[in-house]
């Protein structure tokens, strides 16, 4: 190791040296894509904890916890703990952990490239998304006018950083892929990820520019977003509560998209999962790949699904529901296309499958409300309502967490050489699973009492007392739920260091080329060779080989008969 | 099968390494540090990405960029046909010899180019000098477009158009000083430590530089018609 630090100093930076150059400026995408794990892992639970402070606030008003009581109570904090758990999680955790953490580990190793196309810009988006969260969680400490200010300049790095990403993403699934991994031989994961890239390199843009003209007119009194032209020549009582239709218009077509940036490396990660976990390859996989563009796609065109009561033509709400129930149809394409998968399928049910299993259970029963709330006679009386909070945990917030939880289980073998705890992940599993539906589900009531309290007469006062309960009850299961993971996280960080170890590259039993190499990974990925891939991501199953499945990059040739594994046999050098 | 033909060489170099490389697996938590450096040097020097990885990236960066200026091109228009006060600016004549500047860069570094598929390394240099030069007198006439509204009392926040005037004009020179910033790059560059080659460099900079151009003539014909 000695003499590494001399002979190395003529080729990129010397990992050996300091901290400094092994954490802060390393350019390696498994240490930039752990790093984002880790900042996921932080903005969750700081999340986590607001969320909890909320819900006690909602359920017992009166009570007044030790240490935060010196925050305050006043509507400005209520508002600026709900942006903020908000902001979090949707940027820093649904954004930034299967595409930006997942992704930047696993997409080189999954196509056979040993870096990302641009290392450099890769850590400075990382620092940047360390700024903006650093900015984002400045803001609950300082006055509300700069803290609005400095919340809109956080997002506004973070949409830089996310472009920067996009584009990383997208150059490298198009030329960096190894000889022989031909687009349909790309795993789904990977296909996910690139069209997220593409997805996100065009709407980040549009909250950019939106983030622009917003502090345009903080800072230099500009009048970008006025009030609705028409309501501005109404007496003045009117107006307070209008609201700036041409910002309403950039931010939901951001939004909206937003959610498929969250859901489309999800729909990859579980599908992945699905298909190693059953042993039998993806039901109709180029339908899947069609799906996913198509949830892309569609995601463009919805954004008016959240602005049908905000005064828009009378004739496009009707447009917008059409086309946010059409959202449907690639969604019911993948789920059938998972459940032909599981179809007679030997499942194997460890805590990933689990996880994937539970992904499709709240896919399924979040998006059922949705199509409640695509249509725009329900939409435009309901919105704003608990009935969407509880719909869009369900299905953007909870689902996803449960694709990256389960992914993390997955690769953790691969990324730590370590198993996570089997028991304690099961037991984990569980009661997030009981939890979560205990929390949302009471929401879609609370959303559909408070809807009818337009309904005069004496049920009022039982509905009430009802709804006062279930807020009590909502608040008990979260507790219980933020509890529950506790456990995760000793399981997580007790694994890092004391875990079962693997010696087995591929545990699992997987095809794609991560689980060729050693775990962890070395430096530059593949051994001396550059990989070669020979098939489908998906060959599980096949009849007449050694083993129930081939990797991508055993040639036809290599494939073993009889005893032995192929997978060894290759990484030994033949 | 496109592989097939790599094998031969990679049979070599395991040969080559054989001795260093054949440990056991590195210990969790020093994955990146490998377990010999002499392997990761040849690992490293050996994978090249593939070199189309830039005009690739400027091409979807270029879609991006658009992006972003449909954002406020489609605020400007949705906010100018439901305004019954609009209070129309008058655009700076200088603006039209700007036109014209940016127009003959994109010539210029036309010429530039030709001149580097000929081998020609003096009149390459000679006009992607120029090119940059016209850049920055753009950027200066820009400038200048600004004084003269300034001087005749039109600020940014005085109304909805002089906002958008401002910023399409303010967020389409950042752009554009990016571009300045590669010609120079470009033209002042040492190509021999860098990983693109000139003509690589100068083809994605001529992508991006027209961009800028054909980027200009849409937003100046947005704020002349949106009068």
């Amino acid at each position: 190791m000695a003499n590494d630090g001399s002979s190395g100093a003529n080729y990129q930076k010397s990992p050996q040296t300091g901290f400094l150059s092994r954490h802060v400026f390393n350019t390696n995408h498994k240490t930039i894509g752990l790093n984002y794990l880790w900042l996921a892992l932080f903005s969750v639970f700081l999340g986590m904890a607001m969320s909890l402070l909320m819900r006690i606030h909602l359920a017992w008003p009166d009570l007044h916890l030790p240490l935060l009581s010196s925050l305050g109570y006043s509507p400005d904090r209520f508002a600026a703990l709900t942006t903020l758990h908000g902001s979090l999680m949707v940027f820093l955790v649904l954004t930034a952990a299967p595409q930006a953490g997942f992704g930047n580990y696993f997409l080189p190793l999954q196509i056979g490239a040993r870096e990302m196309a641009f290392p450099t810009l890769n850590l400075l988006a990382f620092w940047a998304t360390v700024a903006s969260l650093l900015g984002l969680t400045t803001t609950f400490l300082i006055p509300p006018r700069p803290a609005i200010t400095l919340w809109i300049v956080s997002v506004a790095i973070f949409c830089a950083a996310s472009l920067l990403n996009a584009l990383n993403f997208s150059v490298t699934t198009i030329d960096l892929r190894a000889p022989g991994m031909t687009l349909p031989r790309l795993p789904l994961t990977v296909w996910a990820w690139f069209i997220n890239a593409i997805l996100s390199a065009l709407i980040f843009s549009i909250l950019l520019a939106a983030c622009v003209c917003l502090l345009s007119d903080r800072l230099l009194s500009t009048h970008f977003f006025p009030l609705l032209n028409f309501i501005a020549n109404q007496p003045p009582g009117i107006i307070a509560n209008a609201v700036p239709i041409v910002w309403q218009r950039l931010f939901w077509f951001f939004a909206q998209a937003e959610v498929y940036v969250a859901m489309l490396p999800s729909f990859g990660l579980i599908t992945h999962l699905v298909s190693t976990f059953s042993r039998r390859p993806v039901w109709k996989e180029r339908l899947v790949v069609l799906a996913l563009c198509a949830v892309g796609l569609f995601g463009f065109c919805v954004w008016g699904q959240h602005m049908f009561s905000s005064g828009m033509n009378p004739f496009s709400p009707l447009v917008f529901s059409l086309l946010a129930s059409s959202l449907g149809l690639p969604a019911t394409i993948l789920l059938i296309s998972w459940f032909g998968t599981l179809w007679n399928a030997r499942v194997q049910l460890n805590t990933a499958m689990l996880f994937a299993l539970g992904f499709i259970s709240l896919f399924l029963s979040g998006g059922l409300s949705g199509i409640f709330l695509a249509r725009h006679d329900l939409a435009a009386a309901a919105v704003s309502d608990d009935f969407v909070t509880g719909h869009f945990h369900l299905v953007m917030g909870v689902a996803a967490t449960f694709a990256i939880l389960g992914a993390l289980f997955f690769w953790f073998p691969k990324m730590f050489g370590r198993r996570l705890n089997e028991t304690l992940g099961k037991i984990h599993f569980w009661l997030t699973f009981a939890g979560v539906y205990c929390v949302f589900m009471p929401m879609h009531w609370l959303g559909l009492i408070s809807h009818s309290r337009i309904l005069s007469g004496s049920g009022l006062a039982s509905l009430t007392a009802a709804g006062s309960a279930m807020h009590s009850f909502i608040t008990v299961a979260i507790l219980l739920t933020v509890f529950a993971q506790g456990l995760f996280l000793i399981n997580f960080l007790w694994s890092i260091f004391h875990g079962e170890k693997v010696l087995d590259c591929n545990p699992w039993r997987a095809t794609t080329l991560e689980w060729s190499v050693p775990s962890p990974p070395p430096a530059g990925d593949f051994g001396p060779a550059d990989p070669v891939v020979y098939r489908g991501a998906y060959e599980f199953g096949v009849p007449d080989v050694a083993e129930d499945f081939v990797p991508q990059h055993i040639a036809p040739e290599q494939v073993v008969k009889a005893k032995g594994s192929p997978v060894r046999k290759i990484i030994s050098g033949k | 099968m496109p592989g097939t033909t790599a094998f031969p060489d990679e049979e070599i170099i395991i040969e080559d390494i054989g001795g260093g490389g054949g440990g056991p697996p590195p210990p969790p938590g020093g994955g990146d540090d490998g377990d010999g450096g002499g392997d990761d040097r040849n690992r490293r020097r050996k994978w090249t990405p593939s070199p189309k990885r830039y005009s690739t990236a400027i091409t979807i960066g270029i879609v991006s960029i658009l992006m972003f200026f449909m954002a406020l091109a489609s605020a400007f228009i949705v906010l100018r046909r439901g305004s019954d006060l609009w209070v129309t600016v008058q655009l700076p004549r200088i603006l039209w010899a700007n036109t014209c500047v940016l127009l003959a860069s994109s010539f210029t570094l036309e010429s530039a180019r030709q001149r580097l598929f000929q081998a020609d390394a003096s009149g390459f240099r000679k006009f992607w000098l120029l090119t940059t030069a016209l850049g920055f007198l753009f950027v200066a006439g820009q400038l200048v477009a600004w004084r003269q509204l300034v001087a005749q009392g039109v600020y940014i926040a005085s109304n909805q158009a002089s906002s958008f005037f401002y910023i399409f004009t303010g967020a389409h020179a950042v752009h554009l000083l990016g571009g300045v910033g590669a010609l120079l790059f470009v033209g002042f560059g040492k190509f021999q430590k860098t990983k693109i080659s000139l003509p690589a460099a100068a083809e994605i900079t001529s992508y991006y530089w027209h961009f800028m151009d054909g980027l200009w003539i849409f937003l100046l014909a947005l704020l002349y018609l949106g009068k």
